[in-house]
């Protein structure tokens, strides 16, 4: 948002003075002290909730022992580390988190977008309000119970994908879905999208709303139809927000999730399932070393902040949108 | 509001809001301040209670965590009143909701204890007990007396102290069982009907008998018949693991079978590959149930409800509820009997043991506990017979009746008794299961388990269980299985506690998670493949530093020889 605004001040160059910097004086600070009580509270909530429990991060580095005191801790450096990095497992676990967060990740952008622009064509409102409710209700569900209705449709015996399949002759037998590595990612990919898409179109809806009604009267004079508005009109117009939403998702790429792989995976498809999560709720949480579970998640940050960093870097260099 | 009012009451506003997140930040040692007023207020609270025993009763909060889901028992409830009238004891009670160890690291990471705490190795790593000895000595003539004989097993290996009051495995007096918890290969009792009532010794004859029962019946109530079910989900994964072992006419030693004091790693033994090679041949065809390796708990349950398998490996306990729901549908020749399978009729079967302290389980004291001793004393008040038999039986009378002083139940009192929410608001179920408890049978010879008692045994049983057992000529389910050897000193090893973190607990993981991700793959397979697959297993298997493991279980097998050994 700051870049525009620069961009406007960039060209009536005379009044760019006005906007330099002024030095911070005793004056300034009672002039603005409302301002500076109210921030107060908001700068003491982020140091509590945000800076101090990076401190935890020392335990990393430890080996960890709930029951001592800080002083008491055992150093070992960089030995948790060590441990995650050079784990057989921890390649592969490293790809399928990768792997399905980045599916997860395009798989739900478009699906969201195009279930946006389709509703967004929708003109009788009953309608439109019904498709809306049927996609959003999903969310509210938790992973357990939409991994349950997952494993119930996918099962051999009377899952209605496999009944669905058969009776439209694509398969001659039932074919079991979650015990193939190969259909996993899919299958939670999918398993992603039919939970989130009527919740991710919403912020979509709302940026379209914003659109100019002009605009699409313009594009109308000028003969453009429905495909047409949507391509010049209704996408440019929300490219904003999906850009900024995309660089706020790639820092969550890591995030591919615990739940759907942990519940949905088994002996069979575990090469496929295991998240990097999984792995540190096993090697760590599971066998009380904290430290184990503090590394993996430091490295998941280091990563995050990492891509979302190089996300925002790009986009500026496009001449985007960007997050920071 | 004037203008300088106006400006008052807006700065008052920010700097309590400030104050108000400012304090927030330090609750923490408030809280602590509080407590120790708290525990010093406890304390004398306590010395003047016991000062004059004998007295009125004073009432008192005890917080407990029970570590397996349930469900909180009615506010009015017939035994906790009974408890808070006579001994001034009210429990607040909190179950297990989610994943143990998920909840456990939660409760470790904020030192967040309740005052009674489900025994489990992670908590006494992580020093949340309280040391007990002193206390029982002190305080506790009962448990005491209840726990002599067990007094150097309940002792932590790590350090010598006790820290968890072990709930089962305590056996006083003579020992009715009638019904057998154990692991074995379960069938239908319809499967050994149709036969005419076969002995069935080996492992081939079982399949077998599967094998033509499912050629005869393709559909059992119209839902195709499964041959053979294999869970392996999650922590219950003994149905895929454990079987090998009793094959060779072993007990239940966990991941490692034990000869001559040496335990080692059968995963990947020829034994084991015996059985394995067997389920993969059944695989090939049709026996097993192709979901067998994607089912989760909830399907195999429903699967097994449902009457449509006719075998499984698995313990009792765990499909208990099961066959209570195939007898709730009238489907008693649907549930099972337990079989104690060898791979040839020469070895003797030992799947049933004698029983053996449940250790890391029952319940311990938190650091947090206010008040120790008055928590001691409770529960050495409820190991009293009176308590155990109000908690077992329920009120004499109401809950069952007395004939020539043996303990009886009439129709209705069974039914109430098998009955969830009559359970809840007449007995103290989930406290009583984690509570130190007299088993076997009391003073004057009655059985401390209702199911037990033999008059009870013979009443309850339905007419086809009758028809079943008179085939055998047996008396219960438990005479399919030899008489139980005397345990070795170290039995089981199963309860040996590798130490969370420890080279040995990772190698554990590490061969579990092998044998989740190879088992069901080599069962599966093509059998001309088994052989490639098995032997990718245990190259695998090589690698996983299993020895760390073996070293560890060894130790620990000495340890308790030199210690237990009276």
């Amino acid at each position: 948002m700051d870049e525009t605004l620069e961009i406007d001040t960039g060209v009536r160059r005379p009044k760019k003075n006005k906007r330099k910097k002024q030095p911070i004086t005793w004056r300034v600070i009672k002039n603005q002290n409302q301002l500076i009580w109210m921030s107060v509270p908001l700068m003491l909530y982020i140091i509590l909730f945000a800076y101090v429990p990076v401190w935890g991060w020392t335990m990393a580095f430890q080996n960890y022992r709930p029951a001592k005191s800080f002083g008491e801790q055992e150093w070992v450096g960089l030995k948790q580390f060590k441990f995650l990095f050079t784990d057989d497992n921890f390649i592969r676990v490293l790809r399928n988190t990768l792997a399905m967060g980045v599916i997860n990740l395009i798989l739900g952008f478009v699906t969201a977008i195009v279930l946006a622009l389709l509703l967004n064509e929708i003109k009788k409102v009953f309608w439109k309000r019904t498709v809306q409710t049927i996609s959003y209700l999903p969310h509210f569900l938790s992973w357990i119970i939409v991994t349950g209705i997952v494993a119930t449709s996918l099962s051999i015996n009377d899952g209605i994908v496999n009944i669905v399949l058969m009776k439209l002759h694509l398969i001659k037998e039932p074919i079991l879905w979650l015990s193939e590595g190969k259909y996993f990612w899919g299958i939670v990919g999918a398993s992603h999208v039919w939970k989130e898409v009527g919740w991710n179109t919403i912020i979509y809806l709302a940026a379209i709303a914003s659109i100019d009604p002009a605009l699409y009267e313009a594009a109308e004079i000028d003969g453009a139809n429905r495909y047409k508005k949507m391509m010049h009109v209704t996408l440019p117009g929300i490219k904003a927000t999906i850009v900024i939403l995309m660089i706020m998702s790639i820092g969550h790429v890591l995030e591919a999730g615990f739940e759907v792989q942990y519940l949905l995976g088994n002996g069979l498809v575990v090469d496929w399932a295991e998240t990097i999560d999984i792995f540190v709720l096993k090697y760590g949480l599971a066998q009380g070393n904290y430290s184990l579970a503090t590394a993996g998640g430091i490295f998941k940050t280091v990563v995050s902040v990492t891509l979302l960093l190089m996300a925002n870097g790009i986009s500026k260099r496009l001449g985007e949108e960007r997050l920071l | 509001m004037g203008g300088k009012s106006k400006v008052t009451f807006k700065y008052s506003l920010v700097a309590l809001l400030t104050l108000s997140f400012a304090l927030s930040g330090c609750g923490g040692g408030n809280d602590k301040n509080a407590a120790a007023t708290d525990k010093a207020k406890a304390t004398t609270a306590a010395d003047s209670a016991s000062a004059n025993t004998g007295g009125k009763v004073e009432p008192f909060k005890v917080s407990a965590f029970i570590g397996v889901a349930g469900q909180q028992p009615t506010p009015d409830n017939k035994i906790y009143k009974k408890i808070k009238e006579e001994t001034g004891a009210s429990f607040d009670m909190e179950f297990l909701a989610g994943d143990i160890n998920q909840k456990l690291g939660v409760m470790i990471a904020g030192q967040d204890y309740p005052d009674l705490m489900t025994g489990s190795t992670k908590l006494t790593a992580a020093g949340a007990y309280i040391p007990l000895e002193d206390l029982i000595e002190e305080h506790a003539p009962n448990l005491k007396a209840h726990y002599a004989e067990y007094w150097n097993m309940m002792k932590d290996p790590n350090d010598g102290h006790i820290y968890i009051l072990p709930n089962y495995g305590v056996y006083n007096g003579k020992v009715n069982s009638s019904w057998y918890s154990g692991p074995a290969f379960w069938i239908q009792k319809a499967v050994l009907k149709e036969f005419n009532y076969p002995k069935v010794k080996t492992l081939d004859q079982y399949f077998d008998l599967i094998e033509q029962y499912k050629a005869k019946y393709p559909k059992i109530d119209g839902s195709p018949t499964i041959g053979f079910e294999i869970l392996n989900y999650d922590w219950k994964n003994w149905g895929l693991f454990n079987a090998p072992q009793h094959l060779i006419g072993h007990p239940n030693d966990g991941g490692v079978v034990v000869k001559d004091g040496v335990a080692e790693v059968f995963a990947n033994k020829d034994y084991a590959k015996q059985y394995y090679k067997k389920l993969n041949e059944m695989n090939e065809k049709g026996i097993i149930d192709k979901e067998t390796f994607v089912q989760n708990y909830d399907q195999y349950m429903a699967k097994l409800s449902s009457g449509t398998v006719l075998g499984m490996f698995d313990q009792h306990w765990n499909f208990n509820a099961a066959e209570d729901s195939l007898t709730t549908q009238n489907k008693i020749e649907r549930t099972y009997v337990g079989l104690p399978l060898v791979y040839d009729e020469s070895t003797k079967d030992h799947y049933r043991d004698l029983a053996v302290l449940n250790l890391n389980n029952g319940f311990g004291i938190s650091i947090n506990a206010k008040d120790p001793v008055k928590i001691i004393k409770l529960l050495d008040t409820l190991m009293d017979e009176k308590w155990q038999k109000l908690f077992s039986w329920g009120v004499e009378g109401e809950d069952y009746i007395v004939e020539n002083g043996r303990f009886m139940r009439t129709q209705k009192q069974r039914d109430d008794a098998a009955d969830a929410t009559w359970q809840l608001a007449n007995k103290a179920k989930s406290l009583f299961e984690y509570l130190p408890k007299t088993e076997g049978s009391y003073s004057d010879g009655n059985s401390t388990d209702a199911a037990a008692q033999p008059e009870e045994y013979k009443a309850g049983l339905k007419p086809y269980d009758k028809e079943v057992l008179d085939a055998y000529g047996f008396n219960s389910y438990v005479d399919f299985f030899s008489d139980p050897p005397p345990n070795p000193v170290y039995y089981p090893a199963w309860s040996i506690d590798l130490i969370e973190g420890s080279d040995a607990k990772i190698a554990s993981t590490k061969l579990n998670e092998l044998q989740t991700k190879f088992l069901p793959k080599a069962i599966l397979a093509k059998p001309a493949e088994f052989d490639s697959v098995w032997t990718d297993y245990t190259e695998q298997i090589e690698k996983a530093n299993v020895k760390a493991y073996e070293d560890k279980i060894n130790e620990q097998i000495k340890w308790r020889i030199e210690n237990w050994s009276k």
